[in-house]
């Protein structure tokens, strides 16, 4: 039978380098043994000496590791903020940019809405997942292996605060506000050539009504790299927001109520139910967030426009809810 | 509370067993020793951190190392390297630098005497 002693001895050794096993198993035993005597010359029976020894010198997995020099933990302070940094850009910007461009495929692809509904909650899971482990993994090895630890750890100066000046959209927000139009005329040309052999858009429409939308789309996109540009808001702004606004979306009501949206061809919708009652649905889905997203957005820019007419105090950009800006 | 204090005392301390180590082991000792002296001392210390402490010091340099067979248990012996003596100088001049500047605080108000 192997002494308490031994098993104790072999579970640290077990995770200790194989070159320094030796050396180290015969000084552990010598402290050990040195420990129990000291404990029986005062009168401790022998066994509970043993006992009382290991209990003191603790966990030998953790022993092991402070032998070997191994960190306790995965990634250190000095990377863990370049890690959250990673992974907060990866998760807010690039995760929806995946979902959204899977969700334009499926759409395209005539899938129902459960499935659209279905793949964009399965891709936030899994990619969002694989994001976190590979640059958690990646990091874990860096600190490990000390390679390029140095250049990760970027000196930070006071050029990069951020410059939180009220009124300026930052220049992410202006990416996000062009992806939208540039992500819909994508959709629109994509579904009339390629995917399925039947468009899901009538292309009679391509005579007039969808170059049109594709116009307004870019200006809409030239808008807002003038609002950026222009660093405020007016009214020159939301008269030129509320125009752009409402020449795409009186235009796509029009067509959506008289029946010229949809390709008449298409008969992908026979699959979820009724053709004519899933088309009509989801014509006045397409409606009703039509008016309200077109309504809400003028009214939020005349209402921006209002607060910095008057000089009351706007929200700071980007530095979170409830601090603002010139109060 | 409790663990607060804990903690600071940790924080306070950390650094204080090397010290104490280099300086002992001027004369040759083996670990359970040392952890006596350091215990009759008044240093705190777990067996479970000094042992790989004195490898860690070793691979620095600042200790080296030496098997004595003679007895019936074979101990590891370690003794401070000249580097390591050298080290202890310096690492104790700051502490008497720091209890001096600690002392000169004015204990009420933080300021300068």
């Amino acid at each position: 039978m192997t002494s308490l002693i031994d098993r104790y001895v072999y579970t640290a050794l077990r995770r200790v380098p194989e070159q320094q096993r030796a050396d180290i198993d015969r000084e552990l035993r010598a402290s050990i043994e040195d420990a129990v005597d000291a404990r029986v010359d005062a009168g401790e029976e022998h066994d509970a000496a043993v006992t009382a020894t290991l209990t003191e010198l603790g966990d030998p997995d953790r022993l092991a590791d402070s032998y070997a020099g191994r960190p306790g933990y995965l990634i250190g302070p000095a990377l863990f903020t370049p890690w959250r940094r990673l992974n907060v850009t990866l998760l807010s910007a690039v995760l929806p940019l995946v979902v959204g461009i899977v969700v334009v495929i499926q759409v395209l692809d005539g899938s129902t809405f459960g499935e659209v509904i279905g793949a964009a909650v399965t891709t936030t899971l899994t990619v969002g997942v694989q994001m976190l482990f590979w640059t958690t993994l990646i990091f874990a090895i860096i600190e490990r292996t000390g390679a390029a630890k140095d250049k990760l750890r970027v000196p930070w100066s006071v050029k990069d605060l951020p410059r939180y000046e009220p009124n300026r959209m930052p220049v992410a927000q202006l990416a996000m506000s062009l992806v939208w139009p540039v992500l819909l005329i994508a959709a629109l040309i994509w579904q009339q050539f390629s995917f399925s052999d039947v468009p899901v858009l009538d292309p009679a429409n391509w005579s007039f009504w969808w170059p049109y939308f594709i116009a307004v789309l870019l200006l809409q996109c030239a808008y807002h790299v003038w609002v950026w540009r222009l660093g405020t808001w007016n009214r020159t702004v939301t008269a030129v927001n509320a125009a752009l606004q409402l020449a795409s979306a009186v235009p796509l009501v029009w067509l959506l109520a008289t029946d010229r949206f949809f390709n008449p061809e298409f008969h992908q919708f026979a699959k979820v139910g009724a053709e004519s009652d899933v088309k009509h649905w989801l014509s006045v889905l397409i409606i009703v967030i039509t008016v309200v997203g077109t309504a809400y957005d003028i009214a939020d820019v005349a209402r921006r426009g209002e607060r910095v007419r008057r000089g009351l105090p706007v929200k700071v950009t980007g530095s979170g809810g409830g601090y603002s800006y010139g109060g | 509370m409790d663990a607060t204090l804990a903690g600071h005392l940790q924080e306070l301390r950390r650094g204080t067993v090397v010290v104490a180590s280099l300086m002992v082991l001027r004369e040759p000792g083996y670990g359970y020793s040392l952890l006596e002296t350091l215990s009759a001392a008044g240093f705190e210390v777990e067996a479970n951190t000094l042992y790989p402490l004195l490898r860690r010091l070793e691979a620095q340099g600042l200790l080296t190392s030496e098997w004595n067979t003679d007895d019936a248990r074979p101990r590891k012996f370690y003794r401070t390297t000249e580097q390591g003596d050298a080290l202890a100088d310096v690492l104790t001049a700051e502490w008497g630098r720091l209890d001096k500047a600690i002392t000169d605080l004015d204990t009420t108000t933080g300021r300068m005497k």
